[in-house]
């Protein structure tokens, strides 16, 4: 039903000083009606490339030089479009996929294109937002649900189209982990069926779902082999990059003794959206120079919005917030950037340059710092991304896109640095990059405060502040905390 | 994540369930009615009954404000300039060669009330009838699917290109970027902004073109060569017996003002 044979496959350049390079090398493997196989691979391994190949997108639509043997249901994908209806491709970025104005109607789009007669689309829709928990969202719209209810929204609507081979590109990619499990549950049912199920992943738990796996390391796969034997190796699966080795966490877990001086004061700080929808009610907290903060809470508790305040990003409705002792009012952001360094969540819609290196400067330059080119060289080398300094940013993958957002975060070297969500979609070699810099910044006596979901980070912070709806609920060491 | 340009309030009424055809036609027949129709108080009874229609129909007041104080400026624009333009009978002030009279006051309050018809007219249509049957609505009176789609998809995209802007303008202020000084040097600052926009705006388009073609898209029906299968519609319109009476009512009106206007010449 799926078959890859010596596939190889190499994307146009960039320019015409760039060396083409092979995102998949010879990747051989053969799937049964009703089998399911899992890709694992780091950030960059040509997972998802390999599914748009075997969905016949790439290189159609993207151009590059494709070589070997791709075949879907037996329709060889690399000659032919298949028919509709043949392959469902779940995107890795889910709101991509996502392009009409209600729920229902997303799923019944592809019913329409393939000519479904229109008494039976009611029922199939139906079907389908049962089976991925979406009927009570049905006439909402697909923009305005959660990163969880996205996915499972472009999982229902590809499924509803009953392709004979299913295609899942990092299914439970940049989810928090209340995303993760809603859409681990929904691939739990689909694995159960009888469809032809391909899905890339980092991650174990999902990669469980699939009796076989195969390991893709720089485009290059690794024979199918039994899910467990592979899970069971972690070494292996360290040295490919999808796993982080756990010896990294006590450089998080020193302890340093913060400073009493406050590095950000904020006293009984509102904040109201222009359409009236309260964020923050009376939020009051001091965190000193040097602290380690985690700021947890369930989605909509306010956790970005209180972090957008430390840099002038959002203004309070009412209330007043210091950095090192200064009112923020009447500052700009771009002059509050000399003392709080932001890390933004996608980092795919923050990237801006022609260059990644221009990317890191552009910080660096702005703020006219000293010594710029031995900053963003360094900030480059620490996030071993000199290799890319030439590369346009928005052809990269999500891991090494994350990276650049930090490397520009790290050439300017600010004494306070406001994370948000610093670690979704991270796999083990980023987190593993990611540890190792915040372990660095923390000994150097940086402020850190970092939003996260991720409980084994928050765990290693010297505080734990809890939002819920807008105020703090429990504010103290990690253990009292997170219990 | 940004949201669709989308005026549409979710209510079950008479407003709501009748055929966008029928809407669309009574759009084109008010607005001409509007134009044609030269009395002020003709024009304020529409105005009235157009808001009675909407508050009727379940449209919140709110709503009602929110198109109110988007044509303000419009009106305010209007109500300042017009009667200088068009001056006719009695001057009321008169400053050089600038000359405000009631006539002038008049044709000015009567353009006003029009583009307010106008702009209330194409609310009605606006806000009681969702995306998807607008689309379906123009595919219908022969616009190609393909067209429909593109428009319904520039609905979804501006507010996200929006969105793209500010995420790049605010990543830029986070690194140090302030747009101070004259307007030249602002622009001037903002061009690596946009450049950043026109390059994001090409990468959504890209996905959108993938998304497009996995989910079938112009591929055959069966195999290669064979056409796409024909597409078909979930939930067609179809005009019903209160349509057709709405549609009939409307033609009627059209014919009622255009015989007053030519038998009474406005």
């Amino acid at each position: 039903m799926l078959v890859a044979e010596h596939l190889h496959f190499a994307y146009p350049p960039p320019g015409p000083d760039f060396p083409q390079t092979e995102a998949l090398r010879d990747v051989t493997f053969h799937l049964e009606t009703g089998e399911a196989l899992a890709v694992m691979g780091a950030s960059g391994s040509g997972k998802s490339t390999l599914c748009h190949v075997l969905a016949g997108l790439t290189p159609r639509y993207t151009g590059g030089r494709v070589s070997g043997v791709a075949r879907v249901a037996g329709y060889d994908v690399l000659a032919t479009v298949p028919p509709t209806g043949t392959v469902g491709l779940l995107f890795q970025d889910a709101a991509t996929q996502l392009f009409n104005p209600t729920v229902e109607d997303e799923v019944a789009w592809g019913l329409e294109a393939l000519g479904t007669p229109p008494p039976h689309i009611g029922a199939q829709v139906e079907e389908a937002l049962a089976r991925f928990g979406l009927l009570d969202v049905r006439t909402r719209s697909p923009w305005a649900l959660s990163g969880g209810q996205q996915k499972r929204l472009a999982l229902a609507a590809v499924w509803a189209m009953r392709p004979r081979v299913l295609l899942l590109d990092e299914p439970l990619g940049g989810l928090d982990p209340q995303g993760r499990a809603e859409v681990l549950a929904a691939l739990e049912t689909l694995s159960q069926s009888s469809i032809t199920l391909l899905l890339t992943t980092f991650r174990p738990q999902a990669a469980a779902l699939a009796p076989t796996t195969l390991v893709l390391a720089d485009g290059a796969a690794t024979s199918p082999t039994p899910t467990a034997e592979v899970l069971r190796d972690e070494a292996r699966l360290v040295e490919t990059g999808i796993l982080y080795p756990p010896k990294l966490w006590p450089a998080m877990e020193a302890h340093i003794v913060p400073s009493t001086t406050p590095a950000i004061a904020m006293q009984d700080v509102h904040f109201a959206y222009t359409d009236g929808h309260a964020a923050l009610h009376g939020v009051s907290l001091e965190i000193p120079q040097g602290q380690f903060v985690a700021i947890i809470g369930p989605n909509g508790a306010g956790k970005s919005t209180l972090l957008r305040h430390f840099n002038g990003l959002l203004r309070p409705t009412r209330g007043t917030v210091y950095i090192h002792g200064k009112d923020v009012a009447g500052r700009t952001t771009g002059e509050l950037a000399r003392e709080v360094g932001f890390l933004f969540q996608r980092p795919e819609q923050q990237l801006f340059a022609a260059t990644v290196y221009e990317e890191v400067a552009f910080g660096v330059r702005a703020l006219r710092l000293a010594d710029a080119a031995g900053r963003v060289e360094r900030a480059l080398a620490r996030f071993a991304l000199t290799a890319f300094a030439q590369t346009p940013p928005s052809i990269l993958s999500y891991g090494v896109q994350r990276a650049v957002t930090l490397a520009a975060l790290a050439a300017l070297d600010t004494p306070i640095l406001a994370l948000d969500e610093p670690a979704v979609g991270l796999d083990g070699r980023e987190w593993a990059r990611l540890l190792a810099w915040l372990a660095e910044r923390r000994a150097a006596g940086v402020t850190l405060v970092i939003v996260t979901h991720e409980m084994e980070l928050a765990a290693r912070a010297d505080r734990v502040v809890a939002l819920a709806d807008g105020r703090v609920v429990a504010d103290g060491a990690p253990a009292e905390v997170l219990g | 994540m940004s949201v669709a340009l989308d005026f549409y309030v979710h209510r079950e009424s008479w407003l709501h369930r009748l055929d966008p055809r029928v809407k669309l036609w009574g759009v084109l027949v008010g607005c001409v009615a509007a134009f044609l129709l030269p009395s002020l108080s003709v024009q304020g009874v529409l105005l009235l009954g157009l808001h009675l229609l909407l508050l009727g129909n379940g449209i919140p007041w709110r709503v009602l404000r929110g198109l109110w104080r988007q044509m303000a400026v419009l009106i305010v624009l209007i109500m300042a300039l017009q009667p200088f333009f068009t001056p006719s009978g009695d001057p009321l002030v008169a400053v050089g060669p600038l000359r405000l009279t009631v006539g002038g006051l008049s044709q000015a309050g009567l353009l006003a009330t029009r583009a307010l018809v106008t702009a209330f007219f194409i609310g009605a249509l606006l806000f009681t009838t969702d995306q998807r049957s607008l689309v379906q609505a123009f595919v219908r009176l022969g616009l190609p699917y393909t067209w429909g789609l593109t428009f319904s998809l520039t609905l979804r995209f501006l507010p996200a290109i929006q969105q793209l802007f500010m995420t790049v303008r605010e990543a830029q202020a986070a690194r140090g970027w302030v747009a101070e000084g004259n307007l030249f040097r602002r622009f001037r600052e903002y061009l690596p902004v946009l450049v950043a926009v026109i390059i994001g705006t090409l990468r959504m388009s890209d996905r959108l073109t993938l998304a497009l073609a996995a989910r079938g898209m112009a591929a055959p029906a069966s195999g290669e060569g064979d056409r796409p299968p024909q597409r078909t519609v979930w939930r067609d319109l179809h005009m019903r017996r209160t349509d057709w009476m709405t549609w009939i009512g409307i033609t009627l009106a059209l014919l009622a003002v255009s015989f007053w206007r030519l038998v009474f010449g406005g």
